[in-house]
């Protein structure tokens, strides 16, 4: 059995799926931006309080973003009964999460592709390597948690509900140092090269823990 | 008096006993005056979460590799209880809190993470409320329990590294006089004696909801000692 | 030579008894039907007896393996086709059949064959949320025999398969063993010469060619 066959015809069936059918990326962008919108309105930003709202607003966006794009990669699989069909196969069941987990991952980027520029383009802040590193870091992880946790909801009552309840408090570390990062980037002083070390090492850490975790999670 | 309550009597005693030591024997600090007191049940309720959820983490992985019944119980208990302490710990810390620094909450590393704590093991309670009970519910709670457990010194770590204003181990550096000492270590006995016992009667709650929900031991484990090993399937 | 030997199967869904000491053993070629009202537990013995769903209680052999133990060495041996038929709306018919071979690991010119086994050739490129009920259904049952499995288990695949799925499943189980859950007595009694009934999640027995339980 070949997991890396799995995972990537995983990856492949969901952006297919998504590139059909236009279901989640429009949205989520329309999402983010209006959220931009409300940040806007509700903290005044201007020149001067740009650099150290706007990373907040953004990692406000994202999270929510986040939520639904990971909720869906899953609820989609358990409405058509085809997670089933999926776990019935000899496949690994972590290599088919490690699938369902790019494919998020990557619907979430090209949200990103849409925020970044807007944020840069309504706040006046720039649009870097450092910030787009720092985001893309945070969103490995981010998307690794989230992903685990909206396989576990997706086979229980309430699961709007119960998925940002386990999965917000477990992405707090993301968000400090994330937030941290943009700031720097961004012309705050704070130091750019430990928080995306901090990045990193809960990338490394949560990719690894939810490797091991998955197989209880899918596996009935 | 059954087992359960001849222990129920002996804890809450033990509290009094505490409560007796906490405010009759243990001097006033000249510095903060008697609210003060409130650091002993604080720390101890806190040492004692801590405990609670250290055995959710160890049922969790138990039952993750054998799935022991007992071990998920256990787990089920702990769970609760540590959340009910965290409480005690984060209502008393406050209120601590508004006398000696003038605000009921600071985001510091130690408060943020124990709110953090508080809020990942409620979610634990409510996967399990959520799950379909059994096997699915034990096996979910189980990885919530483990993740809960890891992210707590990953964001206590994360705040710290922010910035801090909690004070640090005031116990470890001689700074507290031998009365006070004695008396938080009468009081830190006390409680995890009553954390102990609480767990011990919600193990016996959970059996009992699981013999009326008919949940037994897994088909997987009851099967494990009647079949044959090493056959090979039909081809 | 016993292929299924299942002991005493029971399963609660919480506070309720879907499935009660289910015992049940079937010899390698077998076709069994399983006949009972909505409701008295042919979806979730067959699940269970698919290795899709955990039972409570109880324990179950396929192929001299402790299902539940081997259960992903188990896996090449089974197929299961769901009530519901568990299709990606948006692929075509082939993709979605190309998509289980990958996860079988199964060529995936099998795709191909298995679309002309199933009547689907001339729709291999039409979406699934575009074919009719029966045809996805069919393509359902196509998934589940990518992998060639030894042991098939059908929930009710007749619902909607139209007037020849006799002859369609008749083909397709020929050379397996089979347990159908069925309402269609007519259709239980042509494809499989032996019946399990099923009453509130009790066995009231099998039987062989089965008359008429009212």
């Amino acid at each position: 059995m070949n997991p890396v066959r799995v995972a990537v015809a995983v990856l492949r069936k969901d952006l297919r799926s998504e590139w059909r059918t236009r279901e989640l990326v429009p949205a989520l962008a329309q999402f983010v931006i209006l959220a931009l919108l409300i940040g806007n309105f509700g903290f005044q930003i201007d020149s001067r309080n740009a650099a150290s709202i706007a990373p907040g607003i953004l990692w406000l966006a994202l999270v929510f973003a986040g939520l639904v794009a990971f909720g869906r990669a899953f609820a989609a699989e358990r409405e058509q009964a085809s997670l089933e069909a999926m776990l019935m196969t000899p496949a690994s069941p972590v290599a088919v999460f490690a699938g369902k987990a790019m494919a998020a991952f990557g619907l979430l980027v090209l949200c990103e592709a849409v925020m970044l520029p807007a944020l840069s383009l309504f706040f006046g802040t720039p649009l870097s390597i450092g910030v787009i590193a720092a985001v893309l870091l945070a969103s490995v992880g981010m998307a690794a948690l989230g992903c685990l946790f909206a396989a576990m909801v997706a086979r229980v009552r309430a699961r709007e509900l119960l998925l940002p309840l386990l999965t917000l408090p477990l992405w707090i570390p993301f968000i400090i140092a994330g937030g941290s990062a943009l700031q720097s980037a961004m012309g705050l002083p704070g130091n750019y090269q430990e928080a995306v070390g901090l990045l990193i090492d809960f990338d490394i850490l949560f990719i690894v823990l939810t490797s091991l975790a998955a197989r209880f999670v899918l596996d009935e | 008096m059954n087992r359960h309550e001849k222990a129920a009597v002996g804890a809450v005693a033990l509290m009094l006993l505490a409560a007796g030591a906490i405010f009759l024997y243990a001097p006033t600090d000249y510095l903060q005056g008697p609210v003060q007191r409130i650091f002993y049940l604080h720390v101890s309720s806190a040492i004692a979460a801590y405990g609670c959820f250290a055995v959710v983490l160890i049922g969790g992985i138990v039952y993750l590799r054998n799935e022991s019944l007992a071990a998920d119980r256990f787990a089920r208990a702990g769970a609760l209880v540590g959340v009910v302490l965290t409480t005690v710990t984060l209502v008393m810390g406050s209120l601590w809190a508004k006398k000696v620094w003038g605000a009921y909450w600071v985001w510091d590393a130690r408060l943020t993470s124990t709110l953090v704590l508080w809020i990942i093991y409620a979610g634990y309670l409510t996967v399990r409320r959520l799950a379909e009970p059994g096997r699915q519910a034990a096996r979910f709670a189980a990885v919530v329990g483990i993740f809960g457990f890891i992210d707590v010194p990953v964001v206590h770590f994360s705040v710290t590294w922010w910035n801090t204003q909690h004070p640090g181990a005031v116990i470890i550096n001689d700074a507290l006089p031998p009365e006070m000492l004695a008396t938080f270590f009468f009081t830190m006995f006390c409680t995890l004696v009553l954390a102990g016992v609480m767990i011990a009667i919600r193990y016996r709650i959970e059996t009992l909801l699981d013999e009326r929900h008919g949940v037994t031991e897994p088909a997987r484990v009851v099967a494990a000692r009647g079949a044959e090993a090493g056959a090979e399937p039909v081809p | 030579m016993s292929i299924l030997v299942a002991d005493g199967l029971t399963h609660w869904f919480g506070r309720e008894l879907a499935l009660e000491g289910v015992d049940l053993v079937l010899d390698t070629g077998e076709h069994m039907a399983v006949l009972g009202d909505n409701g008295a537990g042919k979806t979730t013995l067959l699940r269970i007896l698919a290795t899709a769903l955990h039972p409570t209680a109880g324990r179950l052999q396929l192929a001299g393996l402790d299902a539940f133990r081997e259960r992903r060495r188990l896996r090449h041996y089974l197929g299961y086709v769901a009530h519901a038929p568990g299709l990606y709306p948006a692929l075509t018919a082939a993709e979605n059949l190309e998509f289980f071979c990958d996860l079988q690991d199964v060529n995936r010119s099998r795709a191909a064959e298995v679309l002309e086994t199933v009547g689907l050739t001339p729709f291999a490129s039409k979406r699934a949320d575009q074919l009719s009920r029966g045809m996805q259904q069919r393509l359902a049952i196509g998934r589940a025999i990518l992998h060639e499995p030894k042991l098939l288990f059908f929930d009710e695949p007749d619902a909607s398969l139209g007037a020849d799925a006799g002859d369609l499943l008749a083909g397709i189980m020929q050379g397996r063993t089979v347990v159908l859950a069925t309402h269609d007595h007519a259709l239980a009694n042509r494809l499989c010469p032996r019946t399990l009934v099923l009453r509130h999640g009790r066995s009231l027995g099998t039987a062989t060619h089965l008359r008429v339980v009212k």
